[in-house]
């Protein structure tokens, strides 16, 4: 039974093993593809990311603790025809001590020089998987609620209480990878 | 540290996207360039430094890092005289170099020779024997350096067409990558090219594109 995000809404995850799926379908039309890349940026109680590899996305699919995968980069939205094309695997019983919270964004890659934003890619969606049943959590469709946008903060896993809470942030920007990674991350971004 | 969001930056060099298999027993780390002719761009100082719109010579180096596992060039070799008096430092250490070309071990040398057929279109050439290099190396970062650019007012905002790429014992090309000089380059004389480093049993190949204003590989040397 899929919950269809609000804003802020939060939820009791009450899973230890789960996959964020991002999916949308090819630029059928003339033009450059639709790039869409999905990210995990694992911070500490400082709100940091402790080191380059707890953040998870293309160019680095695992995290240190083992804890979060990224199945790899689609740069077309090829993948999966109607599925996801890229996914996040995620296993919280293995989140390193350090971590407190784990954000998603989703991103148009090179949005700016193709001129690109969600509006224009089709089917585009990101939704949170129960990897024992397969059924789906809940689920943003994106290029309704963003359709100016070409960057997107998607939610964030966060412990309170010792256990592992959801909230849906659902916030878009006109901006970029690297002004999420900038916000979380100490050192050098090479664009 | 950095994190480099520059896509499909990263090849595993056993095989490439189409599945390819290469053979690292020896791979050739090669390098190129063009010179934009600047037209006065280089201003006063340009124009009395020879910045100007006539030909000039522009010297690039290739330089490689062996680094272990804690990202650290272990050995910085000795001072050497050479029979008519320069003194060279860093020689036959972990860095391969102009006046240091091959390394110790036999496993990695510059060419500086541009006539092999395999290397055509390469200005400068690093041949690595990847699957003989000692576990004890991590990584190999190549940096290329605009010998005297400070002083010639030349940087990589005027380099144009700039690659790097990988070829394989056969002479196959397993990647390659441009990376275009833009006005971030400005003033920019030397740069982090890239890099192969060992991960999960395998060798990768990444590039960097990262400039530095020092045109003095040494300075780079200290984060080392």
């Amino acid at each position: 039974m899929a919950i269809n995000l609000q804003k802020g809404q939060k939820i009791d995850i009450g899973l230890s093993k789960m996959t964020v799926g991002l999916g949308w379908n090819p630029n059928e039309g003339t033009g450059y593809d639709f790039d869409l890349d999905v990210s995990a940026i694992m911070i500490d109680g400082n709100r940091f990311v402790p080191e380059d590899e707890f953040f998870v996305f293309y160019n680095n699919v695992d995290s240190p603790d083992g804890a979060v995968h990224h199945t790899g980069d689609d740069p077309s939205g090829g993948n999966s025809d109607g599925g996801d094309d890229e996914s996040i695997n995620i296993d919280l019983t293995k989140v390193d001590g350090k971590i407190q919270e784990i954000l998603f964004v989703v991103t148009i890659h090179e949005a700016q020089p193709r001129r690109q934003n969600f509006g224009q890619v089709r089917d585009s969606y990101i939704r949170i998987i129960d990897e024992q049943t397969g059924s789906e959590v809940c689920k943003y469709e994106l290029g309704e609620d963003f359709s100016i946008e070409t960057a997107i903060e998607f939610g964030r896993l966060y412990r309170r209480n010792g256990a592992w809470k959801f909230e849906a942030s659902g916030v878009g920007y006109k901006e970029d990878l690297a002004f999420f990674l900038s916000k979380y991350f100490k050192g050098q971004i090479i664009k | 540290m950095a994190i480099n969001l520059v896509k499909g930056q990263t090849i595993d060099l056993r095989k490439n996207d189409k599945g390819e298999s290469f053979d690292l027993s020896s791979v050739t780390i090669g390098l190129g360039w063009d010179v934009r002719q600047s037209r006065g761009g280089g201003g006063f100082l340009g124009k009395l430094f020879g910045g100007g719109g006539e030909e000039v010579e522009y010297d690039l180096d290739a330089i490689a890092f062996l680094l272990d596992k804690n990202g650290h060039v272990a050995n910085r070799g000795r001072t050497f005289q050479k029979p008519n008096g320069n003194k060279i430092n860093l020689y036959e250490g972990d860095v391969v170099y102009f006046n240091s070309m091959r390394h110790p071990s036999n496993h990695i040398w510059l060419t500086g020779d541009n006539r092999t057929g395999a290397g055509a279109g390469d200005d400068e050439q690093i041949i690595v024997k990847l699957d003989a290099l000692d576990p004890k190396y991590d990584r190999i970062l190549f940096i290329v350096a605009i010998y005297q650019g400070q002083r010639k007012n030349q940087h990589f905002g005027m380099v144009e067409n700039a690659f790097i790429r990988a070829v394989d014992n056969h002479g196959k090309e397993i990647a390659k990558f441009s990376l275009s000089g833009d006005a971030t380059y400005n003033g920019m004389c030397s740069m982090k090219f890239a890099e192969v480093y060992r991960k999960d049993g395998t060798w990768k190949f990444r590039a960097i594109g990262e400039p530095f204003a020092t045109d003095n590989f040494l300075e780079l040397l200290k984060q080392y």
